[in-house]
């Protein structure tokens, strides 16, 4: 898994590669936590080059959301294919957050 | 070879070798300076040995010169009678001890115009001092007379052996006499002293070179008058001897010698067998020449013999040094030894082993407590991974026991109520490791229905066990409350989402069967969507409206959905550890394959269609390992029951 995050004037672009499953997963979940103790509180989650995500994967993502919940923080996914978006659907997890199709859609979202 | 030998060995062979050869150098060096330091010393001893010989013979000589000297020139210059004559001749021999004897000869009438033989000869006899008759002839046919005639100077004659009255070799000195007549100088005789050779044989003999060296003396003439050998002297000359032995060189030394030279020459062979060294010099008023003769061999005796001493010292102390650096050698690689054996018994497994003390605080000694302190860490190191292995053995049963425990309190058998031969059901699970986070349970709520669920808890291993028998219990207990299922689903996320601190979660499929009908009635909390496997054929995956996986959110929405299964037809339930167990390229099983792998299995069992679909999915993995929990759960529908009459 590859983690890159491109700051933005509206929010951060966190664009993840390859897969996010119980080993990866805490990497992910602690890069988030150091963007959110810099006083990052908009995320856009690019999943587009994301093959695969495990339960653990949607564990850290929940983790996150509820560290930035207090902080009226925003956590968007976009660009989720295949399996990534079955899990998301499956799970229920396509409907507690807002899903764009592209980072450009997502950051338009919030105005 | 070499390296094949131990650490003494090596420092012996090279500190003695080193050694030896700066021995060898300094030996050498020293043997060849003092060698020349010697050879010099000797030569300039025999110099001045033979100068100093040269010198007092010189002395007498010149004092015995003197004496005819005298008498010539009182007997010029004065006239004197005979008996005048005699006493001055008697009293020049008595007082001058040199002298071994005087001769006053005049020519035939030289004394006057009466005597015809006037010759006195005073010599010294038994103490005293002997004359002979005055008027009895001399010998004037000798050289001590002929050659001052012929000459007109004065000189000493060859040495001789005086057969007449002396009985013993001679030189004698002569001194012509003159008469001045009327302007005219005219030969009147000879005055003489001789010298007995026996008072300069003395001197010459007192040289003393080296242990053999001897000095000699040869006449003008190269006659040997002096020599240790008496058999030699007056036996020849050194030409003669040069001649019988064919030897060039002598005779070359010989003309040096009487020509009146001085130096240094190696000296022919005399004495056999050895090399020598000759230092002549010149006894200038005889015209003689003194010699000084010193074996070669003898001026190395010193310096070899010294230098034998130095080789015993050297080799001695080679010695010693051997038993040194062995010494040292042995403390060193003593304790090397000992540790070199403890390693091995250390690294065979004894960490008891007794290590050597460290007795110094050299290299070795560090070494030593080195070695010590790692024994310490590899003891503590091995103990603690002992301890480790206790440890992780001790969990690894108690996970087996965990796994036993959690196998058990998942149903195996099928409950009495509702009738058996109204549906079949078949469930298996297998976790990825000892424990899992799966689980399926069936339970009866009435005499028709059969309540049964497929659940899948975020993560693997101990949490994930912990939290799916928190899930489980929360589950069968809603249930049996007779809720429908969406209630049941929320009832259990309302308990699990309240400070669930650790954001795990569950995704359920709670179903209920009506085996009077086939209807289903179902809700789905973020699991993978059933299917329905129909007898007539065909496969359905049924479409769902997903809630939100239990414990993520309080007050999450569930829905009831229902479907309607016909005779013979299976709902067909499963975790995504089927559609997501991957081959060893990395690709999921997926859901086409599961629906292709179900379209084979129409009108089958619920055992039969689980098993196989099971082995496709080990088929497919083909020995990639297993990452997440499998569990399939298969219930059919036998018919709908008859209405009761």
């Amino acid at each position: 898994m590859e983690i890159l995050a491109t700051r933005n004037d509206k929010g951060t672009i966190v664009a993840i590669s390859g897969k996010m499953d119980a080993v990866t997963a805490p990497v992910y979940e602690q890069k988030l936590r150091e963007l959110i103790d810099g006083g990052e509180t908009v995320f856009v989650n690019d999943f587009s080059r994301l093959a695969y995500i495990s339960s653990a994967g949607l564990r850290s993502i929940l983790a996150t959301a509820k560290i930035l919940k207090p902080k009226q923080g925003t956590l968007m996914f976009c660009g989720l294919t295949g399996p990534v978006r079955d899990v998301f659907e499956i799970s229920g997890f396509g409907s507690l957050f807002p899903l764009h199709p592209s980072p450009e859609a997502a950051l338009k979202s919030i105005g | 070879m070499l390296k094949d030998r131990g650490i003494a060995f090596k420092l012996i062979l090279l500190c003695c070798a080193g050694c030896a050869l700066i021995f060898l150098v300094v030996f050498g060096y020293s043997y060849r300076f003092s060698r020349a330091i010697i050879e010099k010393d000797t030569r300039q001893r025999a110099e001045g040995l033979a100068l100093n010989a040269v010198y007092r013979i010189e002395t007498i000589l010149n004092s015995v010169e003197n004496v005819p000297e005298g008498i010539a020139s009182v007997l010029e210059n004065c006239s004197l009678n005979r008996a005048e004559m005699l006493r001055l001749l008697r009293a020049s021999v008595a007082d001058n001890p040199e002298i071994y004897g005087a001769i006053l000869a005049f020519e035939p009438y030289g004394l006057d115009r009466r005597t015809r033989t006037f010759a006195p000869y005073f010599f010294r006899h038994d103490g005293g001092i002997k004359a002979t008759d005055p008027s009895s002839p001399a010998h004037v046919e000798w050289d001590w007379y002929q050659v001052p005639k012929r000459s007109n100077q004065p000189g000493w004659s060859e040495p001789y052996f005086d057969t007449g009255f002396g009985g013993t070799v001679m030189s004698t000195y002569s001194v012509p006499l003159y008469r001045t007549a009327k302007g005219r100088r005219s030969f009147r005789g000879v005055v003489t002293a001789d010298i007995s050779l026996e008072r300069l044989s003395d001197i010459v003999a007192s040289i003393r070179v080296l242990r053999t060296g001897y000095g000699i003396l040869l006449s003008k003439k190269g006659t040997v008058v002096t020599h240790p050998d008496k058999g030699l002297i007056m036996k020849g000359t050194v030409f003669d001897l040069a001649r019988e032995r064919n030897d060039p060189r002598l005779a070359e030394l010989g003309r040096r010698m009487v020509a009146g030279g001085s130096g240094f020459a190696p000296f022919p062979v005399l004495a056999a067998g050895k090399t020598s060294w000759v230092y002549y010099a010149p006894v200038p008023s005889s015209g003689w020449s003194l010699a000084v003769i010193f074996p070669e061999e003898e001026l190395a005796e010193d310096v070899v013999s010294l230098h034998r001493a130095v080789i015993f010292l050297g080799c001695a102390g080679i010695l010693l040094l051997c038993l040194t650096v062995a010494l040292i050698a042995r403390s060193i690689t003593g304790p090397l030894r000992d540790m070199a054996a403890a390693a091995g018994a250390i690294a065979a497994g004894n960490l008891d082993v007794e290590l050597p003390p460290a007795r110094s605080r050299d290299e070795v000694g560090r070494l030593t407590t080195a070695f010590h302190g790692m024994k310490t860490e590899l003891r503590g190191y091995i103990a603690k991974v002992a301890a480790a292995a206790a440890e992780r053995q001790r969990m690894e049963s108690e996970l087996g026991i965990a796994r036993d425990i959690q196998m058990q309190i998942l149903p195996r058998v099928l409950p009495p109520l509702p009738p058996r031969e109204r549906y079949d059901l078949q469930a298996v699970i297998e976790p990825a490791r000892e424990v899992g986070g799966d689980f399926y349970d069936y339970f009866p709520l009435d005499h028709d229905r059969l309540c049964f669920v497929i659940a899948d808890v975020s993560g693997k291993g101990v949490p994930a066990a912990l939290f799916m028998a928190v899930s489980m219990t929360l589950l069968k207990a809603a249930a049996r409350e007779g809720l429908a299922p969406d209630r049941v689903l929320a009832k259990v996320n309302e308990e699990l989402s309240r400070d669930n601190e650790v954001n795990m979660f569950v995704t359920v499929i709670c179903g209920i069967l009506d085996t009077a009908d086939g209807t289903v009635v179902f809700a789905n909390a973020g699991h993978n969507p059933p299917l329905v496997v129909r007898s007539s054929g065909g496969t359905a995956l049924v479409k769902t409206d997903n809630g939100l996986a239990l414990g993520v959110l309080e007050d999450a929405p569930y829905r009831c959905e229902s479907l309607r299964l016909e005779a013979g037809d299976s709902i067909f339930l499963y975790t995504d550890g089927v559609t997501e167990a991957m081959n060893p390229a990395e690709e999921l099983f997926g859901d086409q394959r599961l629906q292709e792998a179900l379209e084979s299995l129409a009108g089958k069992s619920p055992g039969e269609i689980a098993s196989a679909v099971l082995q496709e999915v080990r088929d497919f993995a083909a020995g990639a390992p297993q990452s997440d929990d499998i569990t399939i759960l298969a219930v059919r529908f036998r018919g709908a029951v008859p209405p009761a009459n």
